[in-house]
Formats: structure tokens, sequence, C-alpha cells
């Protein structure tokens, strides 16, 4: 890929600056909010320790917890690419992407890091792309810097200030149509010292999609704006196609393990209501920040939102993974499955067989 | 003083090389008649533009054209050219300098891509023409299809956008023609302007300084005329993103002159 | 010397041919009229590379390349813009003012995006009111000098049909050979970084 020509962006110093001027703001204003509200401003005093190259996964997998404890320069790079793919067994669709999935590519950083951010674009694409991180504070979340025609690269520095799980999308005009088809992802900002320690993590991303055809109509689909624009959309999916999570695709886990999932939603129109059947959120990390909940049915993942989820299994079998408004799930494929191995538990479930 | 005399030295070239010519017909020029050009961005003008009549080539300058001007113009040659002008995708799909390949015989007659905006400008002066503005352009391109079957210049679009780029560039003239008489507006290719770098704010800007805000804000929707014509967006988004030195896969030119 | 009388024999090879129909468009550029211009190679991604001449604003004919030798700071204004421009002009200034170099060590070049109002005469008011010195060369230019040259500095900037433009705020410093160094977008934006490069260039 040496043709691409890196555009330098000049927001690194700005950026800092906005940083800058927003930590003189926060030490003057109020000194009391920190673990919960505000960012720790002691942050971007740091010295960074180093460079790395963050590990990107494709769904449904998340990338390793990170282990270093100090502030370091992640490298990250995504590239746009637009793609037909099995939208279902038998329907494809031209997908933008970032990275070649939908959703695109998990981002792992922790909560100080200076990010490094490297937009490519495939010289085949048909458009402009760009990137909005919502993990970003700066003009845009960096889309204002990384306006990428065909072929090129554009590249910023953002300061990762605030832990949480946040959305990524493209942020071209018409912003919409970028995320309809498929355009968006999920970034993680541990918080300082990490996340606690589970035994499985997953990456699931709801979204909704708009085509020519009716629901799992054969061959290649056309994109159907009059349907984006009334919000109805033909398919309703976790992770870019009908059946992407479930059957010998299923996300496997054991009896005894704890799970976590990196949930979002990309919309571009629809708001999740996420529920596993079958089991409880032990914790919900509301909307993807530090706030949790515990003992949760259903939890709100709006458009452009996320939230992280844990449940520890208990007994074995096929939880089913849903938007829990209803015929989603029953006609356009929003259903995702984690399947259990492990010993029955008849004193937590029991099925009477008469 | 270098590049003085590799000017020099390339006009006169130029001179001796243009003698054979004829080889390729004239490209035909379509009139189209004065009017007004309706911004696709609502500015804070209320003033309608207008654009004078002028004249445009009827299909994108193809790649057999593209090699008369670079034979005649050395500087302009893959190995010759100044990277201020044109990036190192410079017609990165020929063979060599100065042939565009024998296995590459299929897309003699296509648009020629990979060429900068400084390139297509020097192509133009070259045939005395000019590069048609963005308002010349879009106030061009915004005529229906002559074809009735065809519903909507936007629905044509959105079909090209659902599909794949092909392996192969197809021929100027292998979309649809315009009520003008023009072929390929839509379909093909995108198209370099005279003033592609027109202001309109960044693809995605929350705006910065007041003008942008007025220009564009609220993921660039607020100050669109036609919300449904997200073609037209596309089209402004992808030239937002250009500089001029880009060569890019998809993306040529056609000449403009005035009346 | 030795290539100015290459360029003699190459106009008179020139003009031998001149009777052919298809001319090079490359010849209106055999108009190197600026024996001032300072002689010597200027790297291939200068933005002197730009050929169009230019009018000052005391109608002397220009073209970028004289401006070599020193360190360039250029913005993109017109004078009929009653919001940014003065306070991009006066980011300039501030530039000049906070680097405090001594007069005729730094060239600071405003371009006008505005072809048909912008005379030289209107350029050499607008610098009288706003007090810039002698440091400073206000540009008016044909309709393509001034576009080629806002592509070549990242600068977007449309006509509106009052004859007003839209246009990006940047500021621009070139190094003694035109080499972009360095480019801040914004009004009143923090230009520390430009002035350490001027600073740099000038010791």
């Amino acid at each position: 890929m040496q043709h691409f020509k890196t555009r330098i962006v000049q927001s690194a110093l700005f950026l800092s600056l906005i940083v800058w001027s927003f930590s003189c703001k926060t030490k003057t204003g109020s000194s009391g909010i920190n673990d919960k509200g505000a960012f720790d401003i002691s942050l971007i005093d740091t010295v960074l320790t180093g460079i790395v190259t963050a590990e990107l996964t494709d769904p449904p997998m998340v990338p390793k917890p990170l282990e270093y404890s100090s502030p370091k320069t992640v490298m990250v790079e995504l590239e746009a690419v637009e793609k037909v793919m099995r939208i279902a067994d038998s329907t494809d669709y031209l997908f933008w992407t970032f990275g070649g999935t939908v959703p695109g590519k998990f981002i792992r950083v922790r909560q100080g890091d200076l990010v490094d951010f490297t937009l490519k674009n495939m010289p085949d694409s048909k458009v402009s792309h760009s990137i909005d991180l919502h993990a970003v504070t700066g003009p845009g979340g960096g889309a204002e810097a990384t306006a990428t025609a065909p072929g090129q690269s554009t590249r910023f520095q953002f300061r990762a200030l605030h832990p949480g799980l946040f959305v990524y999308h493209c942020a071209t005009g018409p912003v919409g149509l970028h995320i309809a088809n498929g355009m968006y992802g999920l970034i993680l900002v541990e918080p300082q010292g990490g996340m606690s320690k589970v035994d499985k993590e997953y990456y699931v991303m709801q979204g909704d999609f708009y085509t020519d055809g009716k629901f799992e109509g054969k061959g290649l689909q056309n994109f159907n704006e009059q349907a984006a624009i009334d919000e109805n959309p033909n398919y309703v999916l976790f992770n870019g196609k009908v059946r992407s999570i479930t059957g010998k695709n299923a996300l496997p886990a054991n009896v005894g393990e704890t799970v976590r999932l990196y949930v979002g939603n990309g919309g571009p129109n629809l708001v999740s209501s996420f529920h596993t059947i079958g089991e409880i959120f032990d914790k919900v990390y509301v909307e993807g920040g530090s706030a949790v909940n515990n003992h949760i049915q259903t939890t709100l993942i709006p458009a452009g939102g996320a939230a992280m989820v844990e449940m520890k299994l208990e007994v074995p079998g096929v939880l089913n993974l849903v938007d829990h408004s209803y015929y989603r799930a029953n006609s356009k494929g929003a259903v995702g499955q984690i399947k259990v191995s492990g010993k029955e538990n008849p004193s937590i479930y029991n099925k009477i067989r008469k | 003083m270098k590049y003085l005399l590799t000017i020099l030295a390339t006009a006169f070239l130029g001179v001796i090389y243009a003698q054979p010519k004829g080889v390729l017909s004239e490209k035909k020029m379509v009139p189209i008649p004065a009017g007004i050009y309706d911004p696709f961005f609502i500015k804070t003008s209320p003033v309608p533009i207008k654009v004078a009549a002028f004249k445009l080539d009827e299909s994108a300058v193809t790649n057999l054209e593209y090699l008369e001007f670079v034979k005649a113009n050395p500087q302009w040659r893959r190995s010759k050219v100044n990277r201020l002008f044109a990036d190192s995708n410079y017609l990165r799909h020929w063979e060599s300098d100065v042939s565009i390949g024998i296995n590459n015989k299929d897309i003699y007659n296509s648009p020629v891509v990979h060429v900068s905006w400084f390139a297509a400008q020097a192509y133009a002066k070259w045939k005395n023409k000019r590069l048609p503005t963005v308002q010349e352009w879009e106030r061009a391109g915004i005529a229906p299809p002559k074809d009735s079957k065809i519903k909507s210049v936007v629905d044509y679009i959105a079909k090209w956008y659902s599909i794949p780029s092909p392996k192969v560039l197809p021929n100027i003239k292998s979309t649809y023609e315009n009520t003008y008489g023009l072929h390929d507006m839509h379909g093909l290719i995108w198209e370099w302007t005279f003033n592609f770098n027109s202001f309109i704010g960044t693809g995605d800007s929350r705006g910065n300084t007041e003008d942008e805000i007025k220009a564009f804000c609220a993921g660039g929707s607020i100050n669109v005329k036609d919300k449904s014509d997200y073609a037209g967006y596309l089209r402004f988004s992808y030239r937002v993103s250009l500089k001029g030195n880009f060569c890019i896969a998809n993306l040529g030119f056609r000449c403009a002159k005035d009346n | 010397m030795k290539s100015f009388l290459y360029t003699l024999f190459i106009c008179s090879i020139l003009i031998s041919c001149g009777s052919n129909e298809k001319k090079s468009a490359f010849e209106g550029e055999v108009m190197n009229e600026h024996p001032t211009a300072p002689v010597g190679t200027i790297p291939d991604q200068s933005i002197y590379m730009l050929t169009d001449s230019f009018q000052t604003q005391n109608n002397e004919k220009i073209i970028l390349k004289q401006f070599a030798g020193k360190p360039t700071v250029i913005g993109m204004i017109f004078t009929h813009c009653d919001y940014a421009c003065p306070r991009l002009t006066a980011d300039i200034k501030n530039i000049n003012k906070v680097l405090n170099a001594e007069e005729g060590k730094v060239n600071y070049v405003l371009i006008s995006f505005d072809t048909e109002r912008d005379t030289p005469d209107v350029l050499k008011k607008y610098a009288d009111n706003l007090r810039l010195g002698n440091d400073y060369t206000l540009l008016h230019g044909s309709e393509e000098a001034v576009r080629t040259l806002s592509i070549l500095l990242n600068v977007q900037f449309q006509k509106d049909a009052e004859g007003n433009f839209s246009h990006s705020n940047i500021i621009s410093v070139l190094d003694k050979e035109g080499l972009l160094v360095s480019q801040k977008e914004g009004l009143e934006a923090n230009h520390d970084l430009s002035i350490a490069s001027l600073k740099g260039m000038l010791k």
C-alpha cells in the first residue's frame, strides 16, 4: 500500500491545546469531581511511556485486555473498505466498512493513552470516508481531520480522556448512508487499572439495514433511501449478517464462566432493547460509562451508543440475544446466541419431566 | 531556472510532437444554455447563482486522448511529473510513460483516471479549453436522462453506489445520455472541477469558525437544500476530501469552454 | 547567464515554429520578465513552482518565486470581508509583532480571493488603512492563479452571487525556498508553532 499518500494533519497541537484549556477549566471549576465525573486531569501531564500498535479484532472477538499501567502512544490504523458481503445466506449487499467487517474492527486503548490514528481509504472505494470516534475530545471526533479520498490516507492524534465503551462511525455526508451501509464499530477506553477480569469477552453490534428487496430476498441488493428515511428497515442485525452469531457461529462459553459482551448500536435509526433470553445481566455498565447497574433484564442501547453487560453462566444451554422490540428478532434478523456448555445444575434450573 | 527550462524544452518538444495530428477526432462539445444554479448547500446569500452559457465536452477525456497530451508535454509523463502537481498514483494504470499498454486495450476509450487537478488543468489549457466550475458541472449534470426508462438521476446514481467498482473501467458513453446530450455525467467516474475546493466546511465538522457553522453543521444536513439528494451529498463530500495533486482510480475530467 | 542564453535559444526555436497551429499551452509561460527573480534551483515541492504572475498593491508585476530567500507568511483574504479577513490580517500582524524581527527579514503576503474588486489600488488602500508596513505584499491575480494557489495552500473558497466569498482561514508559513513549513487554521488561533519555525529560519 505504498501508494497511499499520508496527509499529516495539524490537529495534534490543536487537540492538545483544547485538552490543555479544558483541563484548566476543570482545575478552577470543580476539584471534587474525579472518580465518576470528569476525567482525571493529571492524566494529561503524564509522560507517555513508549509506542505500541493496537491489536485490532474482527467481530465477535475482542482484543486481549491491556497489560500496561502507564499511558502510551497507541498506533491505530483502520481501512475504509467498500465490499460486497453476505447480509443473509443468499443475499449480497455492498457494505461500507472499517476494516472489511460489519461492525468494524474493535479498538482497545487505555485511559490516558495518546491515540495516533490513521485512516486509509482503499483505492477501489467509490466514495470518500472519514471517522468520528465518540471517544475523541476534539472537532468532529476526528471527522474534521479525516476526510479521506479513495486511495488516500489521513492522520490525527487524540488523548483518550474518558474511560468507557464508545461507538465510532463514518462521518462523511450523508452520514446516515455511510452508517446504514455498515460503517461503525466500537472503541473501548479501559479505565486506569483496566477492566475487571472475566472469562470471555465478545463484541456484538446492532445495526439496521435498508434494501430494495424484502428480508432475505435473493441477489445483490440496493440501498433503499426511502425506507431509511421512514426508519423502516428490512434487516435489524447483530454483526451485519442474518445468523452471524447463531448456530455453529454461536458465541461459545462454559458453565461457571463470566461473559462480558461489548454491545454497541450503530443504528442509523433504531434504538435497541438488548436482552438475553434465559439470563439476567449481573452487571450493566450503563451506556458504556462507569455507572454499574445490577440485575438487569433488558438494557436500552441508543443508536450511536453502547453498553457492557456481564453475566455469570450458571446452567448449560443456548442463550438467545435479541432486540426485545420483538418483530426485529422475529422477522428482521436481530438474534444472536451464546452456547453454554457444561453440567446441568437442577438446583438453579430444573425442567420437570412428567 | 531549471523549471523554466523544462517548460521551454517541453514547449519545444510539444511543437514537434503535435505535428502528426488528426489521429483522434476532436471531442464534440455540447452547448449548455445560461441558467440558474441552485446550490446544494444553502448559503447565507439568498441570491440565486447565475451560470452563463458555456460548452462542455460531451464525454470525459479518454486514455487515448490524454496520451496525445502526454506525448506532447513530456513534463506530464509519469516519470517526469512533479509530485507537487500529481501524486505517486499518477497514471499508474498505464504500462509506461507514453504507452497505455497493449493489454489495456479495453480502456483506451475509457475515461482517463489517476490524473490530478493540475494535470486536468494543463490538459484543458493545451486544448484551449478549461475545467468546468462546480456550478457549471452541477447545472449540466442535473439534466434528466434522455431515456425515459431511467426514472431519475438520483436513482441511477444510487444503483452505481450499490454495486462494486468494475475491475475494468467501462468506456465513455456506456451509461446514459442526458437531455443536453452529455454522456456519463453520473455512474462512471467522478470528475474534477475548476473550483473543487469551494468552501463548504469539512464533511462532518461541527464547525470551528462562524463561517463554518453557517455553512455546515449537525452532520452536514441542516443547510442542505434537498435532503433526499444523497448523491449530491456524496459528490460534495468527495470534493471536500480532495487535494489538487491527488490521482484517484475513479476520478477523471472533461473540459469546458466559454461560449 | 548561460541558462539565459539557452532560454533565448529555445525561444528563437519556438518562434520559428510559431506557424504550427497547435501551440503548447506552456508557450505562454515564456514570460520571465523578472530579471530580479533569484536565480537558483527551487525544490520541486516548493509553492514557488507556481509560475503565474500577480500584481502587488504598488502595481508591480511579480511571481511568487521572488519571495524566495526569506521566510514567508501567507494568508488569503478579500478586502470587502467584514468578519474573518480583518481578523486573519490581525493574526498575521500579531505574528509579525511577536516575532519582532527586523524589517526586511520576513515576507508577509496577503492574496485576494476577489479578482474583480481587489485591484492593486484597492489593496493599497487596505494596506494603508491597516498600517501594513514594508514587509507586506498584497497580491491581485487572475482567477486561475488565485485558485491554483488556494489549492496548493489547501485553502477552500467560494464566491457567492453577491460577489463575496466563503473561505477557510489558514495562515501558512513557507521557508526560504517556498516549501510549506506549517499551517494553522482558524481565527485567533495559536500560532506558536508557526512563530517557532519562523524564529528557527531567522537564526
